[in-house]
Formats: C-alpha cells, structure tokens, sequence
C-alpha cells in the first residue's frame, strides 16, 4: 500500500460569529479575515509535514483551492515547486491544479513539465473538477465545465507527449497554436495520471483513459459504485482489468497511542465537513450546469416540498462526528490496530485499492498533533497494510 | 406551440392580430398566459419565442451564443412578411439591439426594456450590471423586483415550474457569463441604430439602474426614455398593463 498525505493548510481561525453570519465561507468571505503572518506560519508547518513525510516514506500531495478557510493553496504551482525541490525521495501529487478554471491548460501543463523534471521524475499529476465557489473565485463559466475539464486534460496530454514540437490545438474550448514546451517532462509518455471523481459515469471515463481514480470521502457505498464502473469501462474497452494500482481511496486518517486519543485528535478533521463547506447557493445547489435541471425542485428550494422528499446531497452529512464518519468510511481513526482494522475493513467492501491519501490535518488540528499522526502512521500502520492482489469485488 | 426558424424549433407563443411584434424575454421565458401576453395583443400579432435552452424546446449541439442568437432571430425576421415591433426585455433587450444593427429594415422599431448588453462605465471597478451568478439568488431577486413578494418563490411553485427556472438559469449563464451580460463592443455601435427606439425602465431596478438606462436611451439617436412606477428589472411581468400601453403608445406614435 502507498500513502499520501494530504493537507489543504486551512485557515481555521475567522471568528465563530463571521462564519455564522456569513453565507458562505469560500469565494465570497472577505479576506480581511486572513492574516498573511498566521498564513505564513502555516505554510511553514505544513510544508515541513510534507519534509517529514520524505523521511517516513509517505508520499505527498499538493492541491489547490481558492479563496476560503478550507485551503490557503491558491497559488498551488508555487508549493509544488518547493516540493519537487525540497523533498527528495517521495513522490509528488499535483491533486491539483483548477484546470476547468485556468484559461491556459499549456501553462498548466508546463508547470507540471517544470516539476517533473525539478523533482527528477517524482510528478504525478492530478485533476480535479473544482469545487462550485471556485467558479467564482477562477472567474470560470459553471456552465460547461466539465466539457472543457476533458478538453483541458486531452490538451496537457497531448502537451506532455509531443517532443517534437511546436505542435497546435483548436479544441471547442482551447486554442493554442505555438506548443513547445522547455523542457518536456522527464517521465515518458507522461507523468502518471489520476483523477478525483465519485461519480460513476466520470470514474467510467477515467477507466477508458487509463487514468488512476481517486475517490474523496464516499465511503464504501459510493467507492464501490464509482470503482465498478470502472472496472466495467476496462473490461467493455477491450483493456486489460483495472487492479488495485488503479485506485486511491481519500478519507480522514489520525493514528494515536491509543483509541481515545486517534479519535479525539482525528475528529478535528471534521471541521473540514461541518465548518469549511459551508456554500452560498450560487457557489453549490444553485449553480448553473451543476445539476440536471430535473433537481431543482428538491436543490432550489428553501424548505422541502409537502410530503417530504429526500433531503440535498451532502446534508446527511452535516454535523458529523467521529464516531458515524468511522462507521461510514469517512475516516479511519484509533490506536495503530485500530486504523489497520478499519482500513482492512474498507478495503474488502470496495475491492482493493493500492493507494490511500490521508487528509491528515484539518480544522485546528495543530502542527505537533499532525506530525505524531504521522510518524505513528508510517511506523505502526502502513507496514502492516496489504494491497489485495487483484480487485475482485463482484 | 413549435416553430421552425432555421431548421431551429422554438418554443413558441402566439397571439393577438395585426401589425408584428417580436417580444424577446428576459431572464425567463413568459408562461404561455402571461398577462403582458393579452395586454400587448391589443396593438398588435404578439410573437413570444423562448431562447433555445430556456423554454421547452431543445437547444442544438454548440447553440451557445449570442451571435447563434442574433443569427436565429436575424433569419425569422427575414422570414416574416412584414418588419416588425421589436420589444426586448433584460437578457432579450441585448438581443434586441444587437438584432436591430445586424437587420435595420426588418425592424420597424424597437423598444429596449431594462435591456443589458451594454458596458457605459469607463472605471474597470464599478459594475453596471449586477453579477446574476455571483451573487445571492435571494439579494438577486431583491434587486430585481418592487414588490419582492410577486416574485417567483421556488418553495410554492409546481416541480414543473422550478425545473423551467433551473433550465433558464443555466442557459442565462451559458450565453452571458463572460462578459458578464454585455457585448464590449455593442456601445460603440448603438449611434447606428437605425428605427425609432423607446428605452423602458423600471423604476426600482437595480440589476440594472434607471441612470444605466438613461444612457443606453442617450446613446441611440432619437431614442425616448421613459419609467414604469412600482416596477423593478421585470417591468413586463410587475406592470403588464403599464408596460403593454407604453408600448402600444410608442407604436401609435411611431405609425
């Protein structure tokens, strides 16, 4: 099993009362409420998680989020950067750069080029759809944009394989027609790919490219669902059947010396659940081309119809503890047995995955109780974590 | 009903006798029995089309801008016998005045209502137009209406009425999105409009402001500018009787 750490290095620290007053704690919360000396704190911290995970042997990924308490990583070529110079065992996942949001995926793809060949082959590159808010913050058309997220991703493809360049694009969404980027990327065709989607027809499309399907807090349920699609998608394409190498499970992940401490530590990690989700309905149900329009009565609605249909995705989610986000999949969390149980546990439900990202610090979690997860993870945990040999979840 | 403007089908309404009007509508189709619908086909043959994605009729494959728009509406007003009364409101008065450039002598004349379209402030940051997307659908809907209580309310209507409004907002955003409601070049443009034009406004909008209007109205040669009281962004919809005798009036006046 490999691991990955992850950390969106929030911003916990706006007053409880703007959070509650304000309709949204991303795109739209001013930030006069973000202190650039706190942030630069926690860019230290946070990058010295990443080095730490260089010594444990625990991969690490670089995301990318904007403008909200959930992620101070706007400027995520930037912090690749230090981590394809700073690290220098690890691999290194972009998970990853906005590229619905970006104008340029040749610049996006040129980054990635630059990273590859800094960190000396350790890139793999991640795509993302981007969160609703980011619509606003990347001053990007929600309508369309998963068409040009294919398009953008067919085009740093097509970026990163041709070495004999300038090569030209006029795609519906992209044109671009002087392509030669200095230097290529140093793995070949390309860095390895994955791509973070629990939505079972993009997890069958991800299957038909042959790109690795991280799936984000879905629990058993929707992993499983997500993962037979693509598996189904291998097998009806003629490809050879998807093993676990091909998925990544993300959820929230705290080791401690013992149960009472991994999940009173690790349920910090659901602030990123009960407080930095928290979306204006322009940025989440009310977003154009978000949903079919055939939601709308159950998404635009303020109070639910007479009768009572079934409540917004996500609200059953709200005001989650430890407990239940163990009990759904959503974390892993307790003394070292603990952690390898829940995780054994997980992995027979879904049919095996090769990879598990860690969202590892959240909320208020600090920087010391982070890095003991850490260590406690990769000394006690991850040996003992075996990748089923082949997926065969029926 | 279906019509065919080509080899497009629009969602179509139809009523009235008499001299053309072509009434392009705003942020949302006009419901079949609109009252604007009977007050207008008082002075003449109302013709009330959905822009394809906003009404029931499907839009085509790649259909997704305003210049697929000004082409769709350019050839109906080639196919109809006469030139027409071209009224368009908000999101359908840019429409409108576009339409009225790209075909002056199919257009008899043109009433702009609360129209967008159009860029006047010269400072990058003050907006003309309140952002539609980026903005509370609830702080929207107050900028938009006099009487926010005749606004349409998601939690009282039929499913079939929310899933129309859903369909409208995202076609809305998929045609105006960037630049946000307007065209950058359509102002340096508007001294050609040709046809006698009326600049509607409703007195209380705020998405787009009465001095907004002012402007556009100064900006076309000839053009009258007037207000509908107790009326917001939809003056059509908040004062249809008002609004219909403006523009019969206009028409008269125009004969």
């Amino acid at each position: 099993m490999k691991a990955w750490y992850l950390c969106e290095c929030p911003y916990p620290f706006v007053p409880e009362d703007v959070l509650a007053n304000a309709d949204s704690v991303r795109a739209s919360l001013p930030n006069r409420y973000v202190d650039p000396r706190l942030a630069a704190d926690l860019y230290h911290e946070v990058l010295d998680e990443f080095l730490l995970c260089d010594e444990l042997g625990i991969n690490v990924i670089s995301n990318e989020h904007h403008a909200g308490i959930n992620c101070l990583f706007g400027a995520s070529p930037l912090f690749l950067g230090a981590l394809a110079r700073q690290t220098r065992k690890v691999r290194i996942l972009s998970l990853g750069t906005l590229i619905s949001v970006r104008k340029d995926p040749v610049r996006i793809a040129e980054e990635y080029a630059a990273a590859d060949v800094l960190s000396r082959g350790r890139l793999e590159i991640g795509f993302v759809k981007s969160g609703g808010s980011e619509m606003a913050s990347g001053n990007a058309n929600p309508v369309g944009f998963v068409e040009r997220f294919w398009e953008a991703i067919d085009l740093i493809i097509a970026t990163l394989t041709h070495h004999d360049g300038p090569i030209s694009w006029e795609g519906k969404h992209y044109r671009h027609r002087s392509i030669n980027v200095w230097p290529p990327a140093l793995q070949r065709p390309h860095p390895p790919l994955w791509a973070a989607t629990g939505d079972p027809a993009s997890s069958a499309e991800l299957a038909r490219r042959d790109i690795l399907n991280t799936v984000v807090l879905r629990g058993p349920e929707g992993t499983k669902k997500a993962w037979d699609a693509y598996r189904a998608a291998r097998l009806e394409a003629g490809m050879a059947p998807a093993g676990p190498e091909k998925f990544a499970y993300s959820a929230f992940v705290y080791t401690g010396d013992t149960d009472e401490e991994g999940v009173r530590v690790g349920s910090q990690l659901l602030w990123f659940i009960n407080t930095s989700l928290k979306q204006a309905p322009q940025y989440g149900r009310m977003l154009p081309g978000q949903s079919p329009p055939e939601a709308a009565p159950v998404l635009f609605r303020t109070k639910p119809p007479p009768g009572g249909a079934a409540g917004r995705p996500g609200a059953m989610l709200a005001g989650i503890d430890a407990e239940r986000a163990i009990a759904q999949g959503l974390m892993f969390a307790g003394n070292p047995d603990s952690v390898v149980r829940q995780i054994n546990e997980f992995q027979a439900k879904v049919g095996g995955f090769a990879n598990l990202v860690l969202i590892g610090r959240s909320g208020f979690m600090d920087h010391a109780q982070a890095e003991k997860g850490l260590k406690l993870f990769a000394r006690e945990v991850l040996p003992r974590l075996q990748t089923p040999a082949l997926a065969s979840a029926a | 009903m279906v019509r065919d403007v080509a080899g497009i089908a629009l969602d179509w309404t139809e009523t009235g006798a008499g001299r053309p009007i072509l009434l392009l509508h705003g942020f949302v189709p006009l419901a079949h029995d609109a009252p604007v619908l009977d007050a207008l086909a008082r002075a003449g043959r109302v013709m009330a089309p959905s822009h394809p994605g906003f009404g029931a009729a499907p839009r085509p494959d790649g259909f997704e801008t305003i210049y697929d728009l000004v082409q769709l509406y350019a050839a109906l007003l080639d196919e109809l016998e006469s030139p027409v009364t071209l009224v368009g409101c908000s999101f359908g008065g840019w429409i409108a005045a576009e339409l009225a450039l790209a075909r002056p002598r199919r257009t008899a004349r043109l009433v702009l209502a609360d129209a967008l379209g159009v860029r006047f402030s010269a400072d990058p940051l003050h907006r003309d137009i309140l952002d539609l997307f980026n903005t509370n659908p609830r702080e929207v809907t107050e900028h938009a209406w006099h009487d926010v209580a005749k606004a349409p309310d998601f939690d009282s209507m039929p499913d079939a009425a929310v899933v129309a409004a859903a369909r409208a907002r995202d076609a809305l955003c998929l045609y105006g999105w960037d630049p946000h409601m307007y065209n950058p070049r359509l102002g340096a443009w508007l001294h050609r409009i040709a046809p006698p034009c009326l600049v509607l406004w409703g007195e209380s909008d705020r998405v787009v402001t009465p001095d907004y209007g002012r402007a556009y109205a100064a900006a076309i040669p000839g053009a009258r500018f007037s207000l509908i009281p107790r009326a917001g962004h939809h003056p059509e919809l908040e004062q249809p009787a008002a609004f219909a005798e403006a523009v019969a009036a206009f028409m008269e006046e125009t004969r």
